[in-house]
Formats: structure tokens, sequence, C-alpha cells
């Protein structure tokens, strides 16, 4: 579904992405884990192009593309496929719920208001805010904007969803509810891409983990044996530390 | 207050008045508009940045900021004869006042435009949108609340200089109250009299943005300001 290849990426700070892989099969969870600061955020923009790869090929919906030299209108169409959800929400604060879920049905895919206003309903339902539609998101708590934030990527339906770090700026008791919401999509077969630290989340929702170290997929695999049985040194150290915070 | 002072002033004030609102008024209105589009023009090629338009915009403010208005005033209406283009006195001052103010409105808006967060012109993209379309929609209506206060500022500073059209004989509110001075030989009345007309008119522009400004913050955030702020900080975080 979605593929990235040797991808690098130096900020003025350094090498942040050495060569990075990554992939994601359609219907499948992939939990991204790691350190702070080891390129997992990074590995997410360059594959939606908010930040420009250093080298590396993408592969989308079978379409492979050198991500320094594709073009400005593929990167449009691969954005037409893709949702992203950060991790400050980024709600427009000119516009309501409903109207920032409306936003890229009715001017980016010219969908009539009619239409997109019964998918946005639909989605503010599914992630319980259609109580809310009508508020501004200064008016609803971080929790409650990043699952207008969530039914906002979904809306148009895309093919994968990459969420940064879902609910790091939230406080500890919003996060059940964004979680549950992304629970549900995973259940409904989304193709997802989760940054998180939710150790949970990656183990009971994931299909796959990535664990992202010094800008290199260290190790991957399964959830539960990813979890149970880690082969890498540096992901027990990892494991374990993360654990104990728990 | 002798008898004479005070029919003259009560006469002249009329006098003064009238081309005030049909003058002075339409002539801050119209240079205003045209330095907002200017302005916004201005900003938006910077932001974008378009090379070859980015140094115009920046030689165009350099040049704008850096001279004096009245001097722009009197190379437009007294200069640019000599290269065939004649214009009237009072097309001229709009054309003066209007490319002038939007130099300093161009700073205004580009200002408000990169105060928005950097992730309010990412969503936009990932939601599909093209560069004109997250301006147009998600980011200068988020901007136009933020440059407002110091639009209006220069708005009022405008109608003050307007009375430099007088220099170029545009009949606005203080050129009447300088050929009313002449005649009556009251000039330290008379230019009390225009200053407090001038008075009258920003004073009702103060009252006028207040108004506007509370109104503006609530429709475009419908929050109030110190919410706003909040969520504003916690976005930039
Ligand atoms: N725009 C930037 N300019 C300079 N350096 C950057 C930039 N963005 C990220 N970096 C640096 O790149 C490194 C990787 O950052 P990245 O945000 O990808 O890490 P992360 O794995 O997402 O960390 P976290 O778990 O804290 O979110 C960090 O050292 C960071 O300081
Ligand atoms: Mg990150």
């Amino acid at each position: 579904m979605l593929e990235v290849k040797d991808v690098y990426k130096t900020f003025s700070s350094g090498y942040v992405l050495k060569g990075i892989n990554f992939r994601v099969d359609k219907g499948e969870v992939v939990a991204v884990i790691g350190p702070s600061g080891q390129g997992k955020t990074t590995l997410l923009r360059c594959m939606s192009f908010l930040e420009k790869a250093d080298k590396g090929t993408i592969i989308f919906d079978d379409y492979s593309h050198d991500m320094t030299s594709i073009s400005p209108v593929d990167i449009k169409k691969i954005r037409m496929d893709m949702g992203f959800v950060f991790q400050n929400f980024n709600l427009f604060g000119n516009m309501t719920a409903y109207e920032n879920v409306c936003e890229g049905l009715v001017t980016a895919r010219k969908m009539n208001k009619a239409d997109a206003g019964k998918i946005a309903k639909e989605v503010l339902d599914k992630v319980g805010m259609l109580d809310r539609a009508d508020r501004y998101p200064g008016e609803l708590s971080g929790g409650q904007q990043q699952r207008v934030a969530i039914a906002r990527a979904i809306a148009p339906n895309p093919k994968v969803i990459l969420f940064d770090e879902p609910t790091s700026a939230l406080d500890p008791e919003l996060t059940g509810e964004v979680l549950d919401v992304m629970k549900k999509l995973a259940h409904e077969g989304t193709t997802m891409v989760v940054v998180t630290h939710e150790m949970s989340f990656a183990r009971d929702v994931a299909k796959r983990v990535v664990f992202v170290d010094g800008g290199v997929v260290v190790e991957e695999g399964k959830a539960k044996e990813f979890f149970d049985n880690p082969k890498e040194e540096r992901t027990r150290q990892f494991l374990k530390r993360t654990m104990r915070e728990y | 207050m002798s008898d004479r002072l005070f029919d003259i002033l009560t006469s002249s004030f009329i006098k003064i008045l009238i081309p005030g609102i049909k003058v002075t008024i339409p002539l801050t209105l119209l240079s205003f508009a045209l330095s907002v589009v200017i302005g916004l023009l201005l900003a938006l090629v910077q932001v974008a940045d378009i090379k070859v338009l980015k140094q115009i915009s920046r030689f165009y403010i350099w040049i704008f900021r850096g001279t004096p208005l009245i001097v722009q005033l009197f190379i437009i209406f007294f200069g640019l004869p000599n290269i065939g283009i004649t214009l009237d006195a009072f097309p001229s001052a709009v054309l003066a006042f209007g490319l002038n103010l939007g130099a300093y409105n161009a700073e205004v808006f580009r200002s408000a435009i990169i105060a928005i967060p950097k992730g309010q012109m990412e969503a936009a993209y990932m939601i599909g949108l093209s560069y004109p379309q997250a301006m147009a929609r998600v980011i200068l209506p988020q901007s136009f609340p933020v440059a407002f206060p110091n639009l209006f500022n220069n708005l009022i500073s405008l109608l003050k200089d307007t009375s430099l059209a007088s220099s170029i004989t545009v009949i606005e509110l203080f050129t009447s109250a300088q050929q009313i001075a002449a005649r009556t030989y009251e000039p330290f009345a008379l230019y009390l009299e225009a200053a407090f007309i001038y008075l009258i008119f920003s004073t009702f522009l103060t009252w006028l943005q207040t108004y506007l400004e509370k109104k503006l913050v609530w429709k475009s955030k419908g929050g109030s300001d110190e919410e706003d702020a909040g969520r504003n900080k916690a976005m930039i975080g």
C-alpha cells in the first residue's frame, strides 16, 4: 500500500533518517515506537512530503516515485489518499468542527455541500462529536479537538492515515477517548501508521510494531512477538525503560 | 470670546465640515482601499516566496517607506506631467496615499500571516488543499483579525495625513480651513476648529475599531480573546 525505501534526511543538527525502510500493507495497523528525537516524526513528515527527504523512494498504490524529484501534482495526488493526524490537532481555527471536516471534501475534492455534509455528520458521529459539530476548536477540549481532527482525516476515506503521537499533547484523562476512536478505526480495517508512546495500544491494537532508533529501523515484528520476545539488545533496553514508566 | 469670532467659528464650521465629509472622507476611504489591495498583494508574494516578485515587493517597500509622503505626492501631481502623465489633484492624492500606505500595510499583512502557526498550513495541505486554497480558506481568514488593529491604526493615521493633499490643490477639510483663515485673519481659531473636526472623525473611527474588533474576534474564532491566545500557544508548542 505505502512503502518508503532507503530514506535519508538531514537537518542542520545532523542526520535524522539514515536509510530507513518502512512499509504498511492494506488494512494493516503499524505502530512506530522508539526513543525521543530518533526520527519517528520526521519519517511521517517525509512520507507525507511535509518535509523533503534528501534521498529515498516512495511506493504508493503501486506507483513508485523518487522522493527528491516527485512533482507537486503527484504529491497532491498522494495526499488526496492520505490522512494525517497531528500531535497538536491543527484544526482550522476559523472553522467549526463541521466546517473543518467538510473543507477537504468541498474545496479540495469539489464535492457538493449536501453530500459533504452527509459524510461530515457520519464521521463526526463516529468519533462521538456530532453534538458539538458547530463548535469552534477554541471551544473544545484537547481530546475533543483530536477526535474532530480524526474525523477530518477519515472523511475523504483515504487509503492510509498517518498518526503522529495523537495523544501525547493531551491530559492523561483525555487520551482514552482518542485511543477508543482509533481502536474503532483499526477494527474496521483502516490502514494506519501510528507513531506512539502508548505501549498498550501498540501491543493490543497494532498488527506490527516497528522500533526506530538512530534514524533506522532497528527491529520490527508482529506485535505480540515483538513485545514478548524482542531480539535486539537496544529494543530490550527501550522496552524495559518504557514499561517501567507505565 | 468676541461676537465676531463666534460668528466666524459657527459659520465656518459647516464650511469646513462639508469638504471634510465630501472630500477628506472619500479620499481616506479610497486611498485605504487601494493600500489594502496593494499591501495584501505585496505580503502574499513575499510569504509565497516567489523569487522575482518578492524582490520587487521588498524594493517597493524600501522606496515608499524610505521617502517622505509629501515628496511622493509632489512627484505624482507636479512631476508626472513632465513625462506626459497628467492626473487631477484628487486621483493623484488617492494614488499617492494608497501607494504609500500600501507599503506599510504590506508589513502588517505579512506579519499577521506569519503569525499563524505553521501547522495550519500543513493540515490544509494534508486534506488536499493547494497553496492558494490554503491561503484563501485557512490562513488569510485567521490573519485578518490579527492584522485588523494595525490596519485600523494606519487608517486613522491616513485620515490625518490626507491634510497634506491641501498642498496639491485638493479642496479638502484643511484647505477650507486655510482659505477661511486667510480671509478672516483668525488662523488660531480656525486651525483649532479644523483640528477639532479631524478629532471628531478619528474619534468615530476609534469607536468603530473597538466595535468591529469585538465582532470580528467573536465571529472568526468563536471564543474569547484569552482562550484563543492559549490555543495558539498550545499549537506552537
Ligand atoms: N525542522 C527541524 N529542524 C532541525 N532539526 C529538526 C527539525 N525537526 C526535527 N529535528 C531534529 O531531528 C531529530 C528527530 O526528530 P523527530 O521529531 O523526528 O523525532 P521523534 O522520534 O519524533 O521524537 P519524539 O518522540 O520526541 O517526537 C531531533 O533531534 C530533532 O531535534
Ligand atoms: Mg515526534
